[in-house]
């Protein structure tokens, strides 16, 4: 439901709020988005997590090295089979940690590959994760570094892991080892992040100035603060300067954009889609929208929260994710755990036909972008965090190859792939977290 | 205390002679009596029952007792703290190994408390909060409510906060670009709100109806002879036309629901009927609409003129005479759901309003009259007006008197504005400027220039003041409160038990319901609990709120009525509309309205632990789970949380199946034949068995979902047997304090907005000691934390 400046037909908003999940107001501003983003191809990155690991069986497809056959959970990507990778064998050791708090480190390791300090108060550190690695190096050049996403709305209380603070199991993004960036989940908030409130382009500037006689304010007020502080807290305080130049240059560029482009488009309004599906799908559209404008080129999105503990009747399976997650190897369990992970991968089915749907320079955004997807266990039954469900897809500027199935006998450090995928987007780094090298077969065509 | 005080802390004494301080006359501080048995004999009982395994050679749990020395507490009181709580709790010695019997635990424990309380009492430690305290969500949506008069909706400005020590008030992160960023632009439109700046384009908001809200019966605030719809308040920022639009509510495949025959929807503006619509099927009902029927939704609009301001907008059906209600269901009584209890009648979807069109005026609002205390006839009044507003306001908002340099950017942000846009625009910018200095968004707490470092020092009664108001309405303090503090009142005890009283009789306590006790007894989350539709089919919306405002209501009569915190769970009386006495079992409940009901003496439902929402937000969706329940209780009632899981717990092996099927008591009873999961299933399970009779939507039964008889026996880590919810509920009143002791406890980390270490024990010791003498009233418990040593007092750095 959205009411617009630019009058939408009723009926495309309906069949929006139905089973297909078109959204009007998306559709309605493709062709601004389209001239905004004037054909360049540039370095895109997607972390999509997916809380509580898959049935292992059901996901790993058969046979190794050239990708024929997908598997149960994984059918729905057999259309992008050819800009597929999928790794088997990966392992996120640092998950294991001393508390047995291992949703709330399944969440954290993901990105960091890193150990959580073991607390629950606000002295928690991790490390800076590799999706913000990354947006410190692709988000020079784009308003918003990086765009932290999830579907959780509330924020619960009692429901995390006991010794670890909330804070690792509900943020999977730390732009550094002290700052976890909490995730959105309203569509209309995501939209104003992307969009701001809109209006022309007069407007628009003249906001963008204000906004920055405002941060000039709270500098000077900061420095105030510092004054006003004991010593032990001034540290943070001088943290603040930092934030504050960082937003700045974001209204920066906010400004020369509202310079650039004669209208933004419309907004949605804040409703969420009754179905959890829908929800999930919409949050897809935005990050999809948000690489059209070129407000962003990094994402992290968090499926769902581990612990999660919705339900999914729509397809069949009432129990909570949760609880069906620990399956202990009944075949009946094992069936509701497969149906929910085969779900999920079908709506990143949708995320990647979107992708390829959408033109970006001379090819697609599925093209031209890494999207990979995730969880930090492999089963939940015992939270064990080897053998994790893991795929890379996209043809990453033709930096990526795909249709293949890396199996590894050995376990091997998630951090690898991190590492690799971190270099395909122009960061060279030695080493991240636990990594012990880097994927090579991810670059080199596959001759069988 | 005098000699060894005085060498502890020389720089207190001067505060505290002056003040009278919380210690000299704090009446929560006094430790309890002394006791006649020698040190020597109960050094002998903890070398008995605890060295034996916590030695320097076996180190049980990495910790080694060897070297510790009853006689000797104070010098490592966080031991001893850890030691007492063990014991307190029977955590230790773990069941199975020799145990003291109770005379000789209680003695020990009293001998190791009381000569905790004496070494604190001797050498207080406030502890340190932390030295920048941001607001959270919910504290800025009420400072801007108490500041400007604006409800604003703060979750669609502000990202949420996460919860640690079980408050999301505690150790939250400092400021991030993203919150930077969602700051700035909540000063913006807050400000432009309130002032009532032109809006640029017409806004829109959507309010749904929740999916599974059943829409048979009246709703509470809307007219009498309506059933179904919603009403809600919404803020209309300028005098203008506005669009108001209704939805009706759709199944599955997207037709109208329940629209088998005419009826009519009537729309209401603060209680005032602005419109009734009919709407009327055509042919045959059931295959009328062609794809998704929005003709019948285009007629349900209206544009209006409404004037600026909050206003409440209503929307229902009006009721049939005799209501052919489905009979298929009964006694069911939720209608959301398509396949298994369809909607009847119609139902709302949505009401959307747009606007404002045609913008008229400014109008007046009472943020307007809030803000503009004076408003200048010409313009060499417009600077020494917007002075006094810019000052009044920055007072309130940084919770202090304000200096010249404070008033510096907000002015240079009016001048500069008002030289573009005129007198309003500059207030406007200037208060956009004062929403986002830091000492809005933070509490400053900084170490006096004269204490030494690491010394307990009294905070300033205008930190007092932010604490208090903080703790007790989660917002601002209010005018009285700063001038009181201001003028250095604050810390006399009189006064400061007099502001008590006055802020918890004020409408903005309620805080202490949504917000302390929405926190403690998990209530937030009852919004994402939905359980199994198929195993409850009577579960919908409405009992889901109806369990919450159950628990609201009673929550806040203990707090209002100034009962005895044991009425939390011993209460004979709680409050109930129809729908939840419905769902109880109670006659003679008609209505939406809630009021309150006195139990029968053989009702299940009295206090807390009868209540719908606490047995539903600790039950799994389809499932009780007594582990959750046991849990629960033990952290939030009783005060022991279990220790965490060990790591990489092992799976559970399948039981061999013998074709018998197991009752939850015996599948619980497997789990804890392994000896690593029992230690702890051990204290918990035994409880949440207890509360089986309820289902996991606080349904009373004598079944379990296997069909089994329940068997409701319980236990509690003392080895107290009991018998069902009405048994735990009589042993936990045997030894009340450890019920005081954990609302203390939640209550003082709320209101401090830290967590609670181990020199706090002697501290919340001392409120539950003095609570007693009070019949542990409520007002008490707030009393003293207030009066306590670490909320009046903080440790320089």
């Amino acid at each position: 439901m959205i009411i617009t400046k630019k009058a939408l037909p009723r009926r495309t908003f309906l069949k929006g709020m139905g089973v297909t999940a078109a959204l009007p107001f998306l559709d309605a501003m493709v062709p601004a988005l389209t001239a905004m983003a004037a054909g360049k191809s540039v370095d895109r990155l997607v972390f999509t997590f997916i809380p509580m690991g898959a049935v292992m069986a059901k996901w790993t497809p058969p046979g190794e090295g050239k990708l024929s056959a997908l598997s149960p959970i994984l059918d729905s990507l057999l259309p992008f089979r050819d800009q597929l990778t999928i790794l088997t064998n990966l392992e996120l050791a640092k998950a294991y940690g001393s508390t047995g708090a291992d949703h709330a480190t399944s969440n954290s390791t993901f990105l960091s590959c890193a150990p959580a300090k073991v607390t629950e108060g606000s002295d928690y550190y991790l490390a800076t994760t590799a999706d913000q690695i990354a947006a410190k190096q692709l988000g020079k050049d784009t308003r918003l570094p990086s765009l932290e996403l999830g579907t959780d709305l509330i924020a619960q209380v009692g429901h995390c892991d006991d010794g670890l603070a909330c804070a690792y199991q509900n943020n999977l993004s730390w732009s550094s080892p002290t700052t976890p960036l909490p995730t959105e989940a309203d569509p209309r908030t995501v939209f104003e992040r992307l969009f701001g409130e809109g209006g022309t382009a007069g407007q628009r500037s003249a906001d963008a100035r204000r906004n920055r006689s405002i941060l000039d304010a709270v500098t000077k007020d900061i420095a105030r603060l510092k004054l006003q502080v004991d010593r032990a807290d001034q540290v943070q305080v001088s943290h603040y300067f930092d934030t504050v130049r960082e937003v700045e240059r974001r209204i920066q560029k906010a400004e020369a954009e509202a310079a650039e482009s004669p209208e933004a488009p419309d907004r949605p309004s804040s409703i969420l889609p009754a179905l959890w599906g829908d929800h999930v799908k919409l949050m897809f559209d935005l990050q999809v929208l948000a690489f059209q404008a070129d407000v962003t080129r990094v994402i992290t999105f968090q499926l769902a929260r581990e612990t999660s503990a919705r339900t999914y009747p729509e397809i069949g399976v009432p129990d909570a994710h949760h609880p069906t997650s620990h399956h202990r190897d009944r075949p009946e369990q094992l069936e509701k755990l497969a149906k929910i992970n085969t779900y999920h991968m079908s709506l990143y089915a949708y995320f990647l036909e979107k992708l390829r749907a959408t033109p970006d320079g001379d090819g697609s955004l599925l093209d031209h972008g890494i999207y990979m997807l995730g969880s930090g266990m492999g089963n939940p039954d015992v939270h064990d965090h080897r053998n994790l469900p893991a795929l890379v897809a996209g043809g990453g500027n033709g930096k990526l190859k795909g249709g293949r199935h890396i199996r590894y006998s050995e376990r091997t450090p998630m951090a690898n792939l991190h590492l690799t995928l971190l270099d395909k987007v122009g960061v060279k780094l030695d080493s991240f977290g636990d990594s012990a090298g880097k994927i090579p077969e991810l670059m080199e065509p596959i001759s069988l | 205390m005098g000699n060894r005080w005085l060498a502890l802390a020389g720089v207190l004494l001067t505060f505290l002679a002056a003040a009278g301080g919380p210690l000299a006359n704090g009446r929560a501080q006094q430790p309890g009596g002394g006791s006649t048995v020698p040190a020597s004999e109960h050094q002998k009982v903890f070398e008995r029952y605890c060295v034996g395994c916590h030695n320097d050679q076996l180190k049980t749990a990495g910790l080694s007792l060897s070297s510790m020395d009853v006689a000797r507490v104070g010098e490592r009181a966080e031991v001893w703290e850890k030691v007492a709580f063990k014991l307190r709790a029977r955590f230790m010695p773990p069941s199975g190994r020799p145990r003291p019997d109770e005379a000789t635990y209680e003695a020990l424990i009293a001998y190791l408390e009381t000569s905790l309380d004496r070494a604190a009492a001797a050498a207080p430690n406030p502890g340190r909060t932390d030295g920048l305290q941001r607001l959270n969500r919910t504290e800025y949506q009420n400072a801007i409510r108490d500041l400007l008069g604006l409800d604003v909706d703060v979750t669609s400005l502000l990202p949420k906060d996460d919860a640690n020590h079980g408050f999301d008030n505690v150790s939250l992160p400092g400021l991030s670009t993203t919150l930077l960023e969602r700051y700035i632009s909540a000063a913006q439109k807050i400000s432009r709100l309130a002032v009532g700046s032109p809006v640029r384009f017409p806004g829109a908001a959507v309010v749904v109806v929740p999916p599974d809200r059943t829409q048979e019966d009246h709703v509470e605030g809307l007219p009498f002879g309506t059933r179904g719809g919603t009403v809600f308040p919404y803020n209309f920022p300028r005098d203008g036309e506005y669009d108001i639009q209704l939805r009706l509510a759709r199944d599955r495949n997207e037709q109208i629901e329940g629209f088998y025959e005419a009826h009519q929807v009537e729309l209401n503006l603060d209680g005032v009927q602005l419109q009734v619509f009919t709407v009327e099927p055509e042919g045959e009902t059931r295959t009328l609409q062609d794809g998704d029927g929005h003709r019948f939704d285009d007629a349900l609009h209206v544009r209006i003129p409404v004037k600026a301001g909050p206003h409440e907008i209503g929307a229902g059906f009006l009721k049939k005479p005799s209501t052919l209600l489905e009979t298929e269901r009964q006694p069911h009584q939720a209608h959301f759901n398509k396949d298994r209890s369809p909607r009847p009648q119609l139902a709302l979807y949505s009401v959307a309003i747009a606007g404002p069109f045609d913008q008229v005026g400014v109008g007046e609002t009472q943020s307007r009259q809030r803000i503009f205390v004076c408003r200048p006839a010409k313009a060499s009044n417009e600077d020494p007006c917007a002075r006094t507003i810019l000052t009044r306001l920055a007072r309130r908002a940084y919770r202090r008197p304000v200096t010249e340099m404070d008033l510096q950017m907000p002015m240079r942000f009016y001048k500069e504005e008002r030289a573009e846009g005129g007198f309003e625009a500059g207030i406007e910018a200037g208060l956009q400027s004062i929403l986002v200095n830091p000492e809005f968004l933070f509490r400053v707490g900084k170490s006096p220039a004269n204490v030494a470092p690491n010394t307990a020092y009294r905070i300033s009664d205008l930190d007092l003041a932010s604490r208090l108001s903080f703790f007790m309405w989660s917002s601002i303090p209010d005018d009285e409160l700063l001038d009181v503090a201001s003028r250095g009142k604050l810390h006399d005890p009189a006064v400061l038990e007099r502001q008590v009283k006055r802020m918890l009789a004020d409408a903005r306590s309620d805080a202490l319901v949504e917000n302390f006790a929405g926190q403690w007894l998990h209530l937030r989350n009852l919004d994402t609990q939905v359980p199994d539709p198929r195993l409850f089919m009577d579960f919908d919306d409405n009992l889901r709120q109806a369990f919450r405002r159950e628990t609201e209501l009673f929550f806040k009569s203990v707090v209002k009525e100034d009962r005895s915190v044991l009425e939390l769970l011993t209460a004979n009386y709680t409050f109930l509309n129809e729908r939840l006495a419905k769902h109880y079992g109670i006659p003679n409940v008609y209505g939406s309205r809630f009021r309150r009901v006195t139990l029968d003496a053989s009702s299940v439902r009295g206090g807390l632990l009868g209540q719908g929402s606490i047995l539903t937000v600790t039950s799994y969706g389809n499932r009780t789970s007594p582990v959750f329940r046991g849990k629960w209780i033990l952290e939030n009632i009783l005060g022991s949380p279990p220790p965490p899981p060990p790591p990489n717990v092992p799976a559970l092996a399948e039981p061999a199946a013998g074709g018998k099927v197991l009752s939850m008591r015996e599948r619980m009873a497997q789990h804890r034949t392994n000896p690593v999961c029992a230690s702890c299933h051990n204290l918990m399970d035994p409880i949440g068995l207890s509360a089986e009779t309820f289902d996991a939507i606080g349904r009373w039964r004598t079944r379990g979902d296997d069909g089994l008889p329940i068997d409701a026996a319980g236990s509690l880590p003392d080895g107290t047997k009991y018998e069902g919810v009405a048994g735990l509920r009589q042993a936990v009143l045997k030894h009340p304090e450890a019920f005081v002791r954990t609302v203390t406890q939640k209550l003082l980390t709320y209101g401090l907005g830290r967590g609670l270490e181990y020199y706090d024990a002697p501290a919340v010791r001392g409120i539950v000691r003095n609570a007693r003498t009070h019949e542990y009233r409520f007002s008490s418990l707030i009393v003293d934390i207030v009066n306590s040593t670490p909320f009046q007092m903080r440790r320089s750095q």
